[in-house]
């Protein structure tokens, strides 16, 4: 691999190894860029967007982006209350990025957790564990996740902790998997016995070595719940109006689909790039990071 | 041996099924929303009305009660009548339940047609430009949001060019007898070919949107594990011996290859089945997906408990299936 | 598939580009929502109502003027304050073929009215037939309902009742009443593919319908297909490609694009759905009149209408349709005027504005954001709330439920087009929809009066006093009343749209 062969001379981590293996992958770095841009959009979305994005004007109704015959003013048009299609796109990154990163985090915590105990400890924490593991798979996602906003109500907080509850499963199964591979390795059967406490060995033999795949997990998982989060908001248990979120904006402009199609399209392709982004730069992650999928 | 897996599997199951039913039954208790005030909309009603109302839907009983209730009769296999239908929960699941499976098993069809070829080429010539579109094609599949994807298709190949049908399952031009509920099938049997390419014309767009994501794992899959088989001894050895490359590939590769696209496809089909209510509902497809989410939002609880059950029923013999498949695709494992 | 192969199929599949277009014996409807159920007295549901009713007739029906004329009765009379006669037609067949009388007429009514009658259930649309207690034949082809107190209303409600056949019940259960149909009616089922759609045919034993409705005879084409398209983008695509040759629920957004076609084209009728914004009356600062006259007059209701609805409804300053009986045509208008709207505030003692948060369901989200749009020009904050309407119609129909809410985006349908169902449940203390909590006691007297009163004038008198005082009370932000849209193919002929939305395609045909 030309990766290796240029190497510098000086010994390095398995995490610095890494890291110069993905920033060779140009595609990979290019959609981190994507992505980091996405992220200072969101942030600094007052400073950016163009306009308020809930400033609405029912003259400008369904008016078109700037190259069909509207104005620079709204490049990319106005939805059916006359706002600036471009400046809620902006804004809008903010739920989705949000909504995104909390659940993955919230949902890596828990299930390292949950996972290293489960493998760890056994005995019936592993089987509480590992049944309620078995009962949320038996759900179908968005279905839980409907009904669970159901009985919580729409809202920002809500639909974080609506997909968290089901999310947690999949790093916690992946965590349980690893850790009841590491405990028979002889490193950690040293540490046993010369003495470690269960949390020492739990927190300094295992659990560094189960980051590098669990991170990597996290970032795939992360496009998938910005499209569940897109989902729950198409379908209306999004946030409230009239905060923009992608999702929302889609379903706003289904019935505008023939006559102004710029409405749920522009919010579409956003979701399609930003999560593009972060599956491909969660490839090239991988393929750094995690040496037994390399080739 | 298998026999034996298969009834512990199905032991299993029970546990799962119970917490299942509770955390169901939970949700429903602490959702808030009332069915009777649905039901009676505008126009006057009398408490004693809403109060007969309530009783008919059982829904003046206690808590506790009704979960017995429920499980008592969902373990004889009785749902009790759906809210506002007025009909046994059963039948109305049953009639939506083969629109739901006809479109899985064709987005199934499909996503393995188009993603084997591609993943077979794309491991072939690894590292040429059809790879590398291959791999965008791929990236681009699994990132797509479906309810989008399936918009744009309605307007590019419905409004646009006016080639398909805008929604739901069938033309009008001919009833067809109900035998399986699929209809590409119950078309066939009645020996009405026009009807079938109406029904086929109609599943099209639907399937595509819901085997996308399906498609492109799988393509991922099958060029990794095509990869991996190219590069075994046996394969080296035949294509020693003078074997052509195709034939190679064609006879010895893509069997072993397909081992791990088999067991994948099989594992999907659960989240296939799951995710299909955002298809089902852009396109107007009558099916289970549609049922139970508009059965959340009217608070039609017999329908949401008994669906429910029945994806978690399906995902576990799904996952027995994958297991099946593998073990029994792959000799050098043993169980 | 036979010598059919794989690219056959594909090339038959391109070569249909053209939706097959509906021939002249077929009539196809895009439809909004499936029935839930064929029984006519087991639902509480607008759209399966007007599905059964192109297959089973009421003992009375409404022309497209919206008046009560007589269907399969020949003529009614009033008997006393509580009693009614209806005269049955002779001679009436079913779909099966099977006569159908007097005693079908009874057997229906009471079935509707009677606890536990269908099948050990009290039906669910008991209420909408009030005070009736009984249905009895009283000679061979007369049936006498009585009611346990007066009301007037009892010709405008009978048309929302569908007879059924007392063999065909007997015989197949009331269970299986849901799925199978023998009525008199125009069309019998063919076949129910449910969420997808509803095929009937033409029957050849219809008595011919109203005779006040002409042409009088047997329904005009063959078939008719209610085609099940929730989605409204969807829908209107199926009409503009030819797949449908009417649609309901045309939404307002996609008129131009209708209008623009040269396949179909829009037709309206005033709807019967009155939308107001409830003010929670018991809730600061909406207790103060000069208050919720400042948000009357802060928004413009005829922008809103232009813009949104497309200029599809009518302002209303009041509770009622100009079509209903009884409509006040003298109420005052709230002019828009922000300049008053704030000066009204301020002398309630807000002069730096209100904040108030708009609770909605997801269908009015669009029209909710609009409104808080324009509160925002009069110094009022409005945030708008989406919730779900299974959540939030209980909760405001609840005085403590709803003590923290503000303001309530909602409408209330009246088909029957009279103040009694309208007025009673939405203004009259603590009726089922009464989300302002208004209660006036004048206004209650006037109400309770009226439901009893056989004459007629002094009905309407009492009626227009009272929408007078609801008026100056203000208890709402009065709205609009939104046309009902349907979009048609141009083909389509002898069909108009109805108030009450009902489909009736008895003379309707495509060429």
């Amino acid at each position: 691999m030309t990766a290796v062969a240029r190497l510098p001379a000086k010994a390095e981590s398995p995490f610095q190894l890494g890291l110069v293996r993905l920033m060779e992958n140009r595609m990979a770095t290019a959609s981190g860029l994507i992505a980091i841009l996405f992220v200072l959009a969101a942030l600094f979305a007052p400073l950016v967007a163009p306009h308020d994005p809930n400033d609405a004007d029912l003259f400008r109704r369904l008016q078109p982006p700037v190259w069909l015959g509207g104005e620079w003013a709204f490049p990319l048009g106005c939805d059916g209350l006359g706002r600036d299609i471009l400046s809620r796109l902006i804004y809008g990154a903010r739920i989705s990025i949000l909504v995104g990163t909390l659940v993955v985090v919230i949902a890596t915590i828990v299930g390292v957790i949950a996972g290293l105990a489960a493998g760890f400890i056994g005995g019936w924490v592993d089987r509480s564990i590992s049944w309620l593991v078995d009962v949320l798979l038996g759900f179908p996602y968005l279905i839980f996740a409907i009904g669970l906003m159901a009985m919580m109500g729409t809202g920002f907080q809500n639909i974080v902790l609506a997909l968290a509850y089901k999310e947690w499963v999949v790093p916690a199964r992946i965590v349980r998997g690893e850790t009841l591979a590491l405990r028979e390795l002889e490193y950690v059967e040293a540490a046993r016995a010369l003495g470690a406490s269960r949390g020492h060995i739990m927190l300094r033999e295992i659990l560094p070595n189960i980051l590098s795949p669990v991170a990597v997990v996290a970032t795939v998982r992360m496009a998938h719940v910005i499209i569940l989060e897109a989902s729950l908001s198409f379908l209306g248990l999004g946030v409230q109006p009239p905060t923009a979120s992608w999702g929302s904006m889609v379903a706003d402009g289904r019935d505008f689909l023939v006559d102004a199609w710029w409405v749920s399209t522009f919010p579409g392709l956003a979701i399609l790039a930003l999560v593009m982004a972060i599956n491909v730069f969660s490839q090239g992650l991988r393929d750094a990071f995690d040496p037994r999928i390399q080739e | 041996m298998r026999i034996g897996r298969l009834i512990e599997r199905i032991a299993g199951l029970v546990p799962v099924l119970l917490g299942v039913s509770v955390i169901v039954f939970l949700m429903i208790t602490l959702t808030p929303g009332d069915p009777v005030e649905i039901m009676l909309g505008d126009s006057r009603s009398s408490p004693e009305q809403e109060a007969a109302l309530r009783r008919d839907m059982g829904l003046d009983r206690p808590m506790v009660e009704r979960f017995f209730l429920f499980l008592g009769n969902a373990v004889r296999g009785e749902f009790g009548l759906s809210f506002f239908h007025r009909r046994p929960v059963i039948d109305v699941i049953g009639e939506r339940l083969p629109a739901t499976i006809e479109l899985t098993l064709v987005a199934l069809v499909l996503s393995l047609v188009i993603a084997i070829p591609l993943g077979v080429l794309a491991a072939v010539k690894k590292n040429t430009w059809f790879d590398r579109i291959g791999t965008v094609g791929s990236l681009l599949g699994v990132s797509m949001p479906g309810f989008w994807f399936g918009i744009l298709l309605i307007l590019l190949f419905s409004v646009k060019l006016g080639w398909l049908p805008v929604a739901g399952r069938i033309g009008f031009s001919a009833e067809v007898p109900f035998v399986t509920g699929m209809l590409l099938i119950d078309t066939l049997l009645a020996g009405r070919l026009d009807s079938f390419v109406e029904a086929a014309r109609h599943i099209l767009l639907p399937a595509l949107t819901l085997a996308l994501p399906m498609a492109a794992i799988l393509m991922r899959v099958t060029r990794s594990s095509m990869l991996e088989v190219l590069r075994a001894d046996y394969v080296l050895f035949a294509e020693a011996k003078g074997l052509s490359r195709a034939r190679v590939i064609g006879r010895h590769a893509l069997k072993n290859a397909l081992i791990p696209t088999v067991t994948v496809a099989a594992l999907e089909t659960g989240s296939l089945l799951g995710g299909n209510m955002i298809v089902e509902t852009v396109f107007g497809w009558p099916g289970l997906g549609r049922l139970v989410v508009e059965a959340i939002f009217s608070r039609n609880y017999p329908i949401v408990q008994a669906a429910v059950l029945l994806y978690a029923v399906t995902y576990v013999l799904l996952n027995f299936i994958a297991d099946l498949l593998y073990t029994a695709l792959n000799p050098r494992i043993k169980l | 598939m036979g010598r059919v192969g794989k690219s056959g199929l594909l090339a038959m599949m391109l070569a249909a580009t053209v939706a097959l277009p509906a021939t002249g014996a077929e009539l196809r409807v895009g439809f909004s929502q499936d029935a839930q159920t064929l029984d006519p007295a087991n639902h509480r549901n607008r759209e399966t109502e007007t599905i059964i009713r192109n297959m089973c007739d009421g003992i009375l029906t409404r022309d497209a003027k919206m008046k009560v004329v007589p269907e399969i009765a020949e003529s009614y009379t009033q008997v006393d304050a509580k009693t009614w006669d209806f005269k049955i037609r002779s001679g009436l067949k079913t779909h099966s073929g099977a006569p159908f009388t007097a005693a079908d007429v009874a057997f229906s009514i009471n079935r509707l009215t009677r606890d536990n009658a269908m099948g050990g259930q009290t039906s669910p649309r008991k209420s909408l037939l009030g005070p009736v207690t009984s249905a009895e034949v009283v000679d061979g082809s007369t049936v006498r309902l009585t009611m346990s107190a007066p009301w007037a209303i009892l010709p405008a409600m009978l048309p929302f009742q569908e007879m059924v056949s007392e063999a065909h019940v007997k015989k197949v259960g009331d269970a299986a009443v849901a799925t199978s149909v023998d009525c008199v009616g125009p069309y019998k089922l063919v076949e129910w593919r449910r969420g997808d759609a509803i095929i009937m045919a033409r029957d050849p034993n219809y008595y011919g319908g109203a005779a006040d409705i002409p042409p009088v005879g047997p329904a005009k084409p063959d078939r008719v297909i209610f085609k099940i398209i929730p989605e409204n983008a969807s829908r209107v695509a199926a009409l503009l490609a030819g797949e449908v040759d009417i649609i309901n629920e045309l939404p307002a957004s996609a008129l131009k694009q209708v209008e623009a076609s040269d396949k179909a084209k829009v037709m309206a009728v005033n709807g019967t759905r009155t939308f107001f914004l409830a003010l929670n009356m018991a809730k600061k600062p909406f207790d103060d009149v000069r208050v919720r006259k400042a948000l009357n007059h802060a928004i413009d209701r005829k922008l809103i209408i232009d813009r949104i609805l497309a200029g599809r409804a009518t302002a209303l300053n009041g509770v009622m349709s100009p079509d209903a009986f009884a409509f006040n045509d003298a109420l005052p208008e709230y002019k828009h005027d922000a300049v008053l709207a704030k000066k009204l505030l301020a002398e309630a003692g807000h002069p730096n504005g209100i904040e108030l948060t708009i609770d909605t369901t997801g269908a009015f989200k669009q029209t909710a954001e609009a409104i808080a749009a324009l509160m925002a020009r009069a110094g009022i904050r409005a945030k708008v709330q989406v919730w779900e309407g299974a959540v939030l119609s209980p909760m405001w129909a609840n005085a403590e439920k709803r003590a923290e809410r503000d303001v309530y985006l909602i409408s209330w349908g009246n088909g029957a087009l009279d103040p009694s169902d309208i007025m009673v449940p939405t203004l009259r203390t603590k009726g089922r929809g009464n989300f302002a909590g208004y209660s006036n006691a004048k206004v209650d007297a006037l109400l309770d009066a009226a439901e009893t009163e056989v004459d007629q004038m002094k009905r309407a008198a009492m009626y227009k006093e009272a929408q007078a005082i609801v008026n100056a009370d203000a208890p709402w932000v009065f709205l609009w009343l939104p046309q009902d849209l349907y979009g048609v193919s141009k083909r389509l002929k002898g069909w108009q749209p109805s108030a009450d939305s009902r489909i009736n395609l008895h003379d309707a045909s495509v060429d």
